[in-house]
């Protein structure tokens, strides 16, 4: 279970945070330093045996708040933890209940697939044996045993993801995390994707807890048991797909979503911008 | 223990990886190892062509046939006398011709006699090394030319030679054999050094720079891990990439030595396992050094490329400042010691020359050394989370 509170982050945009208004320049909008609120108040619950998902445009903050769980960045305010451990303070034992798909999923080309997992899960405090009879079970599970002793190197966009998935899985987490996992996926590969977190769901999959972001409504439709739609930085709805779909009034999911996540002016200011 | 085994993990996975980059391990490899006896190879190749010019005993000379005396002595001192060739100024001025030429004035003979001390030259060009070197030897025999006259004309009179010679000069060189060889093996050390950087610097670029390009240190920060731990475990490995490839380059010198073509410098250049362990002492705590700075370089950069041209200060000022030992001329201040790659330049060239290493040789570079390891671990961890999601 993840339960993230009022989380808050913001960064000062390097090179221009330094610079002071001076004399004339002060009338200018760029001499003043640059803050970015990348997330201003998110919050959102992910139980057990559910799949949520993180919906919201481009800069909406999924990224920083995926990494704030992840503790790579600490955030400025707010509360998350994983099952009932702070992330904050206990950023080790909150890491060994999670298995992060970050934005990043970068192997190691030298080494072979197996290799890539096996590491991971020695990181994780696996024994070499268990690390590696669990490269396989994941193998198995999506469908990549004849990657599996082949070096990353020349692997295609799904082989790098199916990889990098298994290697955050590695130590068979409670808790699943994944940014936007179907970038670059082709159709084929997504439908596998999501079969896998369906079964990863279900009690005989071990009932994960899983968060996934993404921008794309299509698989939020089909995936997900709970939405949260982030935007500008904040949780602006929550619920299930129905749940939205009543709270806004539309029949069509999309409809929803821009309604939820973007103002009336945004909306406006697209349709008159988009056809020129 | 668990630490431990977790450093040992991330040392285990970083050396394979590094050990896997075959062709960039290849060329350091060939070239580290090759590099000692190409140098030895060089050096004996060119001290071997200065002797062999010397044992020849040739002059060159222009208007011998206005010079029977000249003549008759250089064949009594068993010199073969040759004829220069017409365009021998444009010869020498392109090093086409090694030997320095001897010009005779027609009237030399007659001046000879009349006592009007006629004007031999000896001709070579400066930026022409060989000839240079020629030109001492070729001076000396033609004092000996005028010592001789000299002498007959005094004898005849009755008057003794030792007049001339009121005092007598003699040379007393202090130097070893081993101290002479170094002006011309002194080099070797900043070979060995510039073959460890070169060793360390992939490494340690691809274990930083190289994983933010890939995009996988992000990911690798979302294991439960110490980062202390993280980069010991990297620096580790990074260190002992460049710690092979310096045994390596230190031992190649003991075959290196069997090729030698130079008699006397065989004899002058002493290079056993006494020295090549010297070398190593100098050495070890040095690669770890470098790697430890190499990797606080690249970590703040977002690619490998961009590391690499980070890098190029951190190399270009291991590879100037030992020329500060060289353009001293063998005085050294004691400040020399606190200076990385300068410091480990004189202890190698004191090696060399073989002289023993005190106490305070060692542990003064030693402890900059580990100074600046402490250092760039500390940065590198530092730095290590902000730099994952930059």
């Amino acid at each position: 279970m993840i339960t993230i509170e009022h989380v808050a982050k913001e960064f000062s945009a390097p090179g221009t945070a330094k610079q002071k208004p001076v004399g004339l320049m002060r009338l200018g909008r760029g001499a003043a330093p640059r803050i970015v609120h990348a997330v201003r108040d998110v919050s959102f619950d992910a139980p057990d045996g559910r799949i949520t998902g993180l919906l919201g445009p481009n800069g909406a903050g999924k990224t920083t708040t995926l990494r704030m769980l992840a503790g790579l960045i600490t955030p400025d305010a707010g509360r998350m933890s994983v099952d009932g451990i702070d992330v904050v303070a206990q950023t080790g034992a909150a890491l060994a209940r999670m298995g992060v798909l970050s934005d990043a999923r970068g192997l190691y080309p030298r080494l072979t697939a197996r290799e890539n997992i096996v590491y991971y899960g020695r990181l994780q405090g696996m024994q070499a044996d268990a690390a590696n009879a669990r490269a396989e079970q994941l193998a198995q599970m999506f469908e990549m045993n004849a990657l599996l002793d082949r070096r990353t190197d020349g692997f295609s966009q799904g082989e790098r993801m199916k990889t990098a998935l298994a290697r955050a899985l590695v130590h068979d987490p409670a808790n699943i995390v994944l940014d936007e996992p179907t970038n670059g996926l082709d159709v084929l590969a997504t439908r596998a994707l999501r079969d896998s977190l369906r079964w990863l769901r279900s009690p005989e999959g071990g009932a994960k807890c899983i968060v996934f972001s993404t921008h794309i409504m299509q698989e939020v439709e089909r995936l997900c048991d709970g939405v949260v739609v982030v935007s500008h930085g904040r949780t602006v709805a929550s619920g299930t797909v129905d749940d939205l779909l009543a709270q806004t009034g539309e029949t069509d999911f999309e409809e929803a979503f821009v309604r939820l996540a973007f103002s009336a002016d945004e909306r406006a200011h697209h349709e008159v911008a988009g056809p020129t | 223990m668990n630490k431990l085994r977790t450093a040992l993990t991330i040392y285990r996975k970083e050396i394979v990886d590094a050990l896997r980059d075959r062709r960039t391990l290849l060329t350091v490899l060939v070239s580290s190892v090759l590099m000692g006896p190409a140098v030895l190879v060089a050096i004996s190749a060119l001290v071997a062509t200065l002797e062999s010019r010397a044992e020849l005993r040739e002059v060159y000379v222009v208007g011998i046939e206005h010079a029977p005396s000249l003549k008759n002595f250089f064949e009594r001192q068993t010199y073969t006398i040759k004829p220069a060739p017409a365009d021998f100024e444009a010869r020498l001025r392109d090093a086409k011709l090694a030997d320095p030429v001897v010009v005779i004035p027609k009237d030399f003979e007659a001046a000879l006699l009349r006592g009007d001390a006629p004007i031999v030259e000896v001709v070579f060009d400066s930026a022409n090394q060989r000839s240079q070197a020629g030109a001492g030897r070729i001076e000396r025999l033609l004092n000996g030319f005028g010592r001789e006259r000299a002498a007959l004309t005094l004898a005849l009179r009755g008057v003794s030679v030792d007049l001339l010679e009121p005092l007598q000069v003699e040379d007393r060189d202090l130097a070893s054999t081993q101290t002479r060889a170094t002006q011309i093996t002194g080099m070797l050390p900043y070979f060995v050094m510039m073959a460890v950087l070169y060793g360390a610097l992939n490494a340690a670029l691809d274990t930083t720079a190289g994983e933010r390009e890939r995009g996988s240190l992000e990911p690798l920060l979302m294991n439960p891990l110490d980062r202390w731990v993280l980069v010991l475990g990297k620096w580790a490995a990074v260190a002992s990439v460049g710690m092979l490839i310096a045994v390596l380059s230190s031992l190649s010198f003991l075959p290196g030595q069997w090729v030698l073509r130079s008699d006397t410098l065989a004899a002058m250049f002493q290079y056993g396992l006494r020295e090549a362990s010297m070398f190593l002492v100098v050495l070890l705590p040095f690669a770890a050094a470098v790697s430890a700075v190499l990797m606080a370089v690249a970590i703040r950069c977002k690619s490998f490329k961009e590391a690499q041209a980070s890098a190029t200060v951190v190399m270009l000022a291991a590879s100037l400042l030992p020329l500060i030992n060289v353009f001293s001329l063998g005085s050294e201040s004691p400040w020399y010691l606190w200076v990385p790659a300068l410091a480990q330049n004189v202890l190698m060239t004191h090696v060399l020359k073989g002289e023993p290493l005190g106490a305070v040789q060692i542990a003064v570079p030693l402890f900059v050394c580990l100074a600046l390891t402490a250092l760039g671990v500390w940065f590198v961890a530092r730095t290590l989370r902000s730099a994952a999601v930059r």
